[in-house]
């Protein structure tokens, strides 16, 4: 597949997404704190979700990181473009046990200077469902604005406007 | 983009690559058909594009996984055929899907069988299955042409799914089953000669 390029910062490292990271994933997934995306999802939809994930990096040239702290999976962000949604979104995830220290603000930023710096997107965007306050408030926190309406894929989701411009060109 | 490790195959007709985004709008078409209703379709537009996309990563986690099928000659795509082993599959399956416009001239047989070849000699795979469903006529009929016979024993994906036994890389390296495929492959390719029965897939 796409090399998927490899980011660093103070405390994380992003990487490609690996069958390893699978079981770290499903049991994310499997939680209730993927209910604003989508979940909670059993094993069988949890991999296809995966692979899916996986394959985003082949079709689109970018796709989603695997967050690493300490050689322990603590997370994933990502750029991501399924047909049916009107903007490339940025998403971040993270795993039980690693909340509340910064990891996806951290890993978020890194994205964002990656999309900035190479991917360049004429918009980039995040749809947050309305009742997961904790997401928005990131999202705010990365300098994002709520933008009137809903997303046309899904009427629950608010549409935050990143501003590139803040980060690494 | 395409995906840079996924080797390519060729056969008398047909060049086996792996799918690539440009080849997208054919798969979407299919799984959003009638054609896909034993597939798990059909599927709306963010359920086929992230299908799509699962294929591609299906390669990347397991090492191998779905060809896109291409015409040798005009390079259109006829389908997929190849590997499929996602979470919950109790074995690993060779899988197929012709879209509905390219069925009956045995694109089918001919992409499963240097498919299975490869998987077989290549990958290491010492026997497959197919699942498939029961009411699935076209597809029954052409896992028995490759030589599959029904196992009534095996464990199933969710009950719903009849499993089919592909003959053993023993068997099909000598023998009257890749002999009489190859026959009828050469057959469809020459339409001088005509096989017995009709194409279905």
């Amino acid at each position: 597949m796409t090399d998927v390029p490899e980011l660093t910062t103070e405390r994380l490292v992003l990487r490609g997404p690996v069958g390893d990271d699978f079981a770290t994933f499903a049991a994310f997934y499997a939680s209730d704190a993927a209910r604003y995306i989508g979940g909670p999802l059993g094993i069988a939809d949890a991999w296809r979700l995966f692979a899916a994930d996986v394959g985003h990096w082949s079709l689109k040239g970018f796709g989603w990181w695997t967050v690493i702290e300490d050689d322990t999976v603590v997370g994933s962000v990502g750029l991501h473009h399924p047909a049916h949604h009107d903007d490339i979104e940025i998403g971040w995830n993270t795993y039980s046990g690693a909340e509340g220290r910064g990891i996806a603000t951290e890993a978020a930023t890194a994205a964002l200077n990656w999309a900035a710096s190479v991917l360049k997107p004429e918009r980039l965007v995040s749809y947050i469902a309305e009742s997961n306050l904790a997401s928005m408030k990131l999202a705010e926190r990365l300098g994002a604005t709520l933008q009137p309406g809903r997303a046309s894929h899904a009427a629950d989701n608010l549409i935050y406007l990143h501003d590139l411009s803040r980060y690494a060109k | 983009m395409g995906h840079r490790d996924i080797p390519v195959l060729e056969s008398n007709r047909l060049i086996l690559r792996g799918p690539a985004s440009e080849d997208y709008p054919d798969f979407k078409a299919t799984f959003a058909s009638y054609r896909s209703r034993f597939m798990g379709g059909p599927l709306n537009a963010y359920e086929a594009w992230m299908l799509y996309a699962a294929e591609i990563g299906h390669w990347e986690i397991r090492g191998y996984g779905m060809w896109m099928i291409h015409d040798k000659a005009t390079e259109e795509t006829l389908g997929m055929a190849g590997g499929w082993f996602p979470s919950k599959w109790p074995e690993r399956e060779i899988a197929w899907i012709i879209w509905p416009d390219k069925a009956g001239h045995g694109y089918a047989l001919e992409a499963v069988h240097e498919v299975r070849g490869f998987l077989y000699a290549q990958g290491g795979w010492g026997g497959a299955v197919s699942y498939i469903d029961p009411k699935n006529l076209d597809s029954i009929r052409l896992a028995e042409r490759l030589g599959c016979v029904k196992d009534p024993d095996a464990p199933t994906i969710d009950g719903s799914d009849a499993v089919y036994r592909h003959p053993s890389p023993d068997r099909l390296t000598s023998g009257q089953i890749r002999d009489g495929i190859e026959l009828e492959i050469a057959h469809y390719a020459d339409p001088l000669f005509k096989p017995k029965g009709w194409a279905l897939d």
